[in-house]
């Protein structure tokens, strides 16, 4: 009798949970689906009503003020924008060309430049650009003895093109790692020569990611206005301008206006984005494997070949210049024209802004964590269930991606300053700006770790009596445990480094270490914000450290 | 000899997976290196393409060392098991690719890629994009685009491997059709027993890198120089009549 309760019991304990797991289920997709409405599909509504707003009812007024006063700064974000695009793909393309060419040190070591130059705060190439060129230059006034004024939009278009370079040459490398090695050996096969097979196949396979790249440049160079700001001078783009006017004259009513001329073409190059990406991986074979090496030796592609190699050269040599800059200058003092080492910085930054940086980290911590779940479930219901407007969903989630951070932070102010959704001013406002705005990124990861999982695991754990819970619990998350790592790196470096997006939103009496770093620059005080960089990247980079470690240890064969 | 391959050695590091190999065949002819995976049969293929270049010995085509010549420059094209199309280009333009490096007008291309596309059958897909087409398509491609520059020595490497077994007997009439028509020496590469019987002129059978029997197939059905090769071939399940009709025992 005994005997045959406890099977009984175990039953409708199952049962119950069956029940209770499908209640959870369907309020988890509900929230999932809500929230990002909430965060990313109101805020930007709301810009587009705002403008709208004349005295009465819809009117064009504002836009029409914005085209006659700001005429010249449009037409100066254009010409930026276009410009560093251009350069900027040209630098990428050839260090991309470099360094799936290569192999050993040479590539390890390049790639670990790119990735700090990843994980960099946003102004760090400003302010090495000031302490390297600029009037007290080390390399124009000290070294050349030149003087001159490095404050114009030369400046800023040639710092955007390099600090872009890091995300699309990673990606550039990507997708060449996938190409058919079939395609370039069937080339050579046929009589092409390694510069015809560069000419003919490698480049023509790439073009898909080439105009990517020109496009998130673009895009990047409209939103930034940390760059124009700091080193622009008199010269002024959309973006600065939004940044004079809100943290100026808190006119939000201009700003956001403004905005519209940024939103509009960043909303179009998003759909030319999604489609690009389509054709990248048609390109590609669906990414059939990777190779470690292209078979292909720069050196003997002829001209195409040689200046690929000569622009990555100087690009990584401005780089070791830039980084060195950096972390030396955080230690020097300058005095009767000579530099002597000294600690004084450090102690008086470890002095009154420890607190910034802690806060820096307790926030990048608490998206990390959301963010990574978020994005884990979110994938999910997205890639294994069919949920209603699926593909609406997944554009809505996209969509920040190319959404300029001034933007997304004036959407954000718009949609949460009154009742009964007052979150101005709050920690949760500027960690909710942060986790939509790496979403796109997070659930890319999570959606491609996904799809590695066969569907007849799903179908096996169901079979065996789970519900869609257990389907949750016992084969989704713990085949996403890598992905969890990544995305959680991801989120914690964005988080740490981000600042278009937030600066708005931040609280005066609660900044974070991006925002002093700013700050320091803006005021010259170069030694503290250089310090502030280098906290920061090693920050950063002791997590990514410990993500890939984790990961790597657990990628490797148990042995029993 | 039209083809020599003479004391061919290849290590991977410390692995030997190619052992003195020495092979010749005839011009015209269809050779088949048989063998289960790892024997050695694809790194022989890619040294006489020149994708790998041999650790000793020496291959001669036509009476030319080409040992040492980069593949760009070997008179030898090869079909790819993964047919290496080029996705960004139409059909046509991925068969008179190989044109380009030859002493070939634009015209001249067009009008013999479309012959060569006839051959294959392909004449209604000039246009066409790789992805749009099916894997029987794609192989044609590829095979057009290997023979269009008329290479002395066109090498297969296990081309059939990706389609269904209908369409690879299909494939493999079409293949001996085209080159006795053309005449070109072929060097096959397939671990398809039943393929290598029916398609070869002679045929190489190759194990843990060492050749074991290079004979015609009907020497080696009639004399298979041990119990290795018998059961290789599964022989004891095949009858060969005189008049060349093969025949497989299937017993229940």
């Amino acid at each position: 009798m005994s005997n045959r309760s406890v099977p009984a019991k175990r039953a409708s304990k199952d049962a119950l949970f069956r029940i209770c797991g499908k209640g959870v289920d369907k309020l988890l997709l509900v929230a999932l689906l809500g929230s990002v409405c909430l965060f990313v599909l109101y805020p930007i509504l709301c810009i587009l009503m705002r403008s709208l707003r004349g005295g009465e009812g819809l009117s064009l007024a504002a836009y029409e003020t914005v085209w006659s006063q700001y005429r010249v700064n449009l037409w100066n974000s254009v010409f930026v924008g276009t410009l560093t695009a251009a350069f900027c793909t040209i630098l990428s393309t050839a260090t991309a060309l470099f360094l799936s060419t290569r192999k050993g040190w040479a590539k390890l070591l390049c790639m670990g430049l790119l990735l700090v130059t990843m994980v960099s705060p946003p102004f760090v190439s400003s302010l090495a650009y000031i302490q390297l060129y600029g009037r007290r230059g080390w390399i124009t006034y000290r070294l050349l003895g030149l003087s001159w004024d490095p404050y114009n939009c030369w400046g800023v278009i040639w710092m955007q093109s390099i600090s872009f370079v890091p995300l699309n040459a990673l990606f550039l490398t990507g997708m060449l790692s996938k190409l058919d090695p079939g395609s370039l050996q069937a080339a050579r096969d046929l009589g092409a020569g390694p510069g015809a097979i560069l000419r003919d196949v490698v480049l023509p396979l790439l073009r898909p990611g080439i105009w990517v790249s020109l496009l998130l440049s673009f895009v990047r160079s409209l939103a930034d206005f940390g760059t124009p700001v700091i080193i622009g001078g008199r010269f002024s783009t959309i973006a600065s301008e939004i940044y004079l006017q809100l943290v100026g004259y808190s006119n939000l009513e201009k700003a956001s206006a403004m905005n519209m001329f940024l939103l509009l073409p960043s909303i179009a190059a998003f759909f030319l984005y999604r489609h690009l990406m389509r054709q990248a991986d048609l390109m590609t074979g669906n990414g059939r494997g990777t190779q470690a090496q292209l078979p292909l030796q720069l050196r003997r592609c002829g001209p195409a070949g040689l200046l690929a190699a000569g622009v990555s050269l100087l690009f990584f040599v401005m780089m070791i210049l830039q980084y060195g800059c950096i972390f030396l200058s955080g230690f020097l003092k300058l005095s009767k024209g000579s530099y002597s080492f000294t600690t004084k910085y450090l102690e008086e930054l470890l002095k009154y802004d420890t607190s910034t940086l802690l806060r820096s980290v307790e926030y990048a911590l608490v998206v990390s964590l959301a963010g990574t779940l978020f994005a884990m479930l979110f994938s999910y219901y997205m890639e294994r269930r069919k949920v209603p407007g699926r593909s609406l969903f997944d554009c809505l989630v996209t969509l920040p991606y190319m959404l300029p951070g001034t933007c997304f932070g004036i959407g954000y102010i718009l949609a949460f300053n009154h009742e009964p959704l007052k979150l101005t001013g709050t920690a949760v406002i500027v960690m909710a700006n942060m986790l939509f705005k790496q979403l796109p990124t997070t659930t890319k990861i999570c959606s491609a770790a996904l799809t590695q999982v066969p569907v007849s695991l799903e179908r096996a754990a169901r079979d065996l009596g789970g519900g869609q819970f257990a389907v949750l619990r016992d084969v989704i998350l713990p085949s996403l445990r890598p992905a969890f790592f990544s995305c959680f790196a991801y989120n914690f470096s964005s988080s740490m480094t981000t600042a278009g997006a937030i600066l708005f939103l931040i609280n005066p009496g609660k900044k974070l270490a991006v925002f002093k770093l700013f700050d320091a620059v803006y005021v010259g005080e170069y030694a503290t914000a250089s310090l502030i960089s280098t906290i920061l990247i090693l920050i950063v980079l002791a997590m990514e450290g410990l993500a890939y470690l984790i990961t790597w240890k657990e990628a490797k064969p148990r042995v029993s | 000899m039209y083809l020599e391959l003479s004391h061919l050695k290849k290590n991977f590091g410390d692995k030997e997976v190619v052992q003195d190999l020495s092979l010749s065949l005839e011009q015209g002819k269809l050779l088949c290196i048989l063998g289960s995976s790892g024997c050695g049969k694809t790194t022989t293929l890619n040294m006489i393409g020149g994708f790998l270049t041999p650790d000793g010995g020496s291959i001669l085509l036509d009476g030319q060392d080409i040992t040492r010549l980069p593949p760009e420059r070997r008179p030898v094209t090869t079909v790819f098991q993964s047919y290496g199309l080029f996705p960004h280009m139409t059909v046509l333009q991925n068969v008179v690719y190989g044109l380009k490096f030859r002493s070939c007008t634009k015209s001249q291309a067009r009008e013999k890629g479309l012959r060569y596309l006839d051959m294959v059958g392909l004449s209604d897909y000039a246009n066409a994009r790789i992805h749009e087409i099916s894997g029987g398509q794609q192989q044609r491609v590829a095979l057009a685009r290997a023979l269009i520059v008329e290479p002395k020595l066109c090498l297969l490497d296990e081309p059939f491997c990706n389609l269904d077994a209908a369409l690879r007997v299909k494939m493999r009439g079409e293949l001996k059709k085209l080159q006795q028509e053309l005449g070109i020496t072929m060097v096959f590469v397939t671990h398809d027993q039943e393929e290598a019987l029916i398609l070869a002129d002679s045929m190489a059978i190759m194990e843990q890198g060492r050749l074991i029997q290079n004979d015609t197939p009907m020497q080696i059905y009639r004399h298979p120089a041990n119990q290795f090769v018998s059961d290789f071939l599964s022989l004891d399940e095949l009858v060969w009549t005189e008049d060349g009709v093969l025949m497989k025992v299937i017993k229940r």
